[in-house]
């Protein structure tokens, strides 16, 4: 028998000799494969949305009068970037929300310790487990309470977040790929927040309720992250607004 | 090929085919992680693990889409034979690529919760009657568990255990974990809109994927309906001109009802046997004769002409066919002797060698 002479067009795993025309085409496929991989990685790691100016904060202490309902908020005193108050919304440890630790001081003036998060008018605060106090002297004086103001009703187009991750607890906070996470804060208590594209009075973030200003029914979660539009009563208090909605006649419509 | 089953049975090739695929992946995670929040001011907005899934997410599908490209590209040019030949080295990186994925899904979107995070993964979005919002983290875990299963069994004790046309079919079931992937996508980032370029490299990957398949598939028609032209004397069938078969190659020959059968010239004599190598149905008939044996052109496993062994210590056997060669002709008998049955190759006179 001859023996065989080498197929330059044919590979054989197992032969560490690569047929060198076959090699030069591997060769050019790693090539392509390393290259085309770094080229995707720069387009589509550059390509990613504008999470905006979400800020999580250092650790701030705020004295104010906490209220537990629709969701915890601290009532601060008006100062000179805040002429009309400031409400500022409180959000718990994790995807916890903080009224556990704020419902023994409805209506209380208190001391709050936490982190803050700061999203344009959107005024926040992570209060972990322990963060509410009520010393004997209070490092400031009390507030005195405004009543809410109404705002009449108001019909708005924007996206139902979770006012945690919104504020700047994530990057980016909002959108469809974050919804699971958004209905995972909302039902475990952190503040549901509408996202308006228009304003009232200057804000287009609303703290979100039913009709009487409970907090939102677990009809919500449908919709959170989607673009929607929400009727209802807008209600100031200092300077945060509450969309009060009425939430069973927009699941029927 | 090998005769024992090892974790990996590793030459020179898969070290290479290795690396080459472990540098591709590191380039891509660095540039994504590391250097594209450096060039653009956006992705440095974003959270480190939110980058990171989407970095660990994106390169997952893009070697999926990669992996499903191979095998196409192999049929209808044989110089991607290289590429296929350690396909499953690439899909068990895919898999541990896209397992680093859910880590930081599970880790970022669905932590810092009273809610067990897998509880909390399919719990928390329930709405199944829409399709925006509709909950796409499930077609991710269905395409994760389809990838985790053929990694599991991406090895040849398995392939042995399961027979070959089960672990095939088995397999196949990757083009319905590619199918969950993109509908994870659309579903989830794509609707979102948050990234253009994400769409034009999802689009344009499925349609590669799919154009591919379906002119390997035309090409593939085209053959089956070559079917071989039946001889003057019964049952024997025509296999071409003994002077179109190149010494050391074989020729596909298919037969009515969708068998074919391996022809090869070696050594100046003619033997046939069945065309599926034993391995993965490989088409031996597109193989050569190396170290006197057919050689299967995927994964180099190798049998004996004249009785369709393989070579001691391996076991494969294959069925045979009788040849006779008339005026110029080859004609093979298409009724299959049992694997393994020796039949006398036909010499071709004057090229004895």
């Amino acid at each position: 028998m001859m023996p065989e002479a080498k197929d330059q067009s044919f590979f054989v795993g197992f032969d560490n000799n690569v047929p060198r025309p076959l090699a030069g085409f591997a060769l050019r496929i790693a090539a392509l494969l390393i290259g085309g991989f770094a080229m995707l990685a720069l387009v589509l790691g550059g390509g990613g949305e504008d999470t905006g100016p979400g800020i999580y904060g250092d650790e701030i202490i705020m004295q104010g009068e906490l209220h537990a309902k629709p969701y915890p908020f601290l009532r601060v005193a008006a100062d000179r970037d805040h002429p009309a108050g400031r409400a500022i919304l409180l959000a718990g440890d994790g995807k916890v929300g903080a009224e556990g630790d704020a419902k023994p001081f409805d209506g209380q003036q208190v001391v709050a310790r936490g982190a803050a998060l700061k999203r344009g008018t959107l005024d926040m605060m992570v209060v972990g487990s322990g963060g509410f106090s009520m010393p004997a002297k209070l490092p400031g004086a009390a507030v005195p309470a405004q009543a809410p103001v109404s705002r009449g009703t108001w019909r708005l187009s924007g996206e139902i977040c979770d006012g945690k991750c919104l504020g700047g607890a994530m990057r980016p906070g909002s959108g469809l790929a974050h919804k699971a996470c958004a209905n995972l804060c909302i039902s475990g208590g952190q503040p549901p927040v509408f996202a308006s594209t228009g304003t009232v009075d200057g804000t287009s973030f609303f703290l979100l309720a039913d009709k009487n200003g409970g907090p939102v029914p677990d009809a919500v979660y449908d919709l959170v992250a989607l673009p929607v539009d929400l009727e209802g009563d807008v209600e100031r208090v200092d300077n945060m607004l509450i969309l009060k909605v009425d939430w069973a006649k927009l699941a029927r419509r | 090929m090998s005769a024992t089953y090892r974790p990996v049975s590793w030459n020179h090739n898969k070290i290479v085919y290795d690396a080459i695929l472990l540098i591709a992946v590191a380039v891509y995670l660095w540039i994504f992680i590391q250097v594209s929040p450096a060039l653009h001011p956006t992705a440095a907005q974003i959270d480190g693990d939110i980058l990171r899934m989407r970095a660990y997410g994106s390169c997952a599908f893009l070697m999926l889409s990669f992996i499903l490209c191979i095998g196409p590209l192999a049929r209808l040019d044989p110089r991607w034979l290289p590429v296929l030949y350690n396909r499953r080295h690439f899909g068990v990186l895919t898999c541990a690529v896209a397992l680093m994925h859910a880590w930081y899904v599970l880790g970022w979107y669905f932590a810092f919760s009273p809610v067990d995070p897998f509880v909390a993964l399919l719990s928390s979005n329930t709405s199944f009657a829409r399709i925006a919002g509709f909950p796409f983290e499930l077609f991710g875990i269905l395409a994760l568990a389809i990838l985790l299963v053929l990694a599991a069994t991406s090895h040849d004790f398995w392939l042995s255990f399961l027979t070959p046309p089960v672990w095939k079919a088995m397999h196949m079931s990757l083009y319905a974990g590619y199918t969950a992937i993109v509908l994870h996508l659309a579903l989830g980032p794509l609707m979102a809109q948050a990234n253009a370029a994400l769409a034009i490299v999802v689009a344009f990957s499925v349609v590669s994927v799919a154009g591919l398949h379906l002119a390997a598939a035309v090409q593939g028609a085209a053959q089956d309906r070559d079917v071989a032209q039946a001889a003057a004397s019964s049952p024997w069938i025509s296999a071409g001109l003994i002077s179109d078969l190149t010494e050391g190659r074989g020729r596909v020959v298919r037969v009515k009802g969708g068998e074919s059968i391996a022809v090869f010239r070696h050594g100046g004599r003619i033997s046939a046997l069945a065309n599926a190598c034993a391995h993965q149905n490989g088409p031996l008939g597109e193989g050569r004769i190396v170290e006197g044996c057919v050689t299967c052109p995927w994964h180099g496993f190798q049998y004996r002409p004249e009785d369709g062994c393989a070579p001691p210590p391996f076991t494969e056997k294959l069925a045979t066919y009788r040849v006779r060669l008339e005026d110029g002709h080859v004609l093979v008998d298409p009724r299959a002797n049992p694997p393994g049955t020796y039949v006398e190759p036909v010499v071709i006179a004057g090229d004895a060698r």
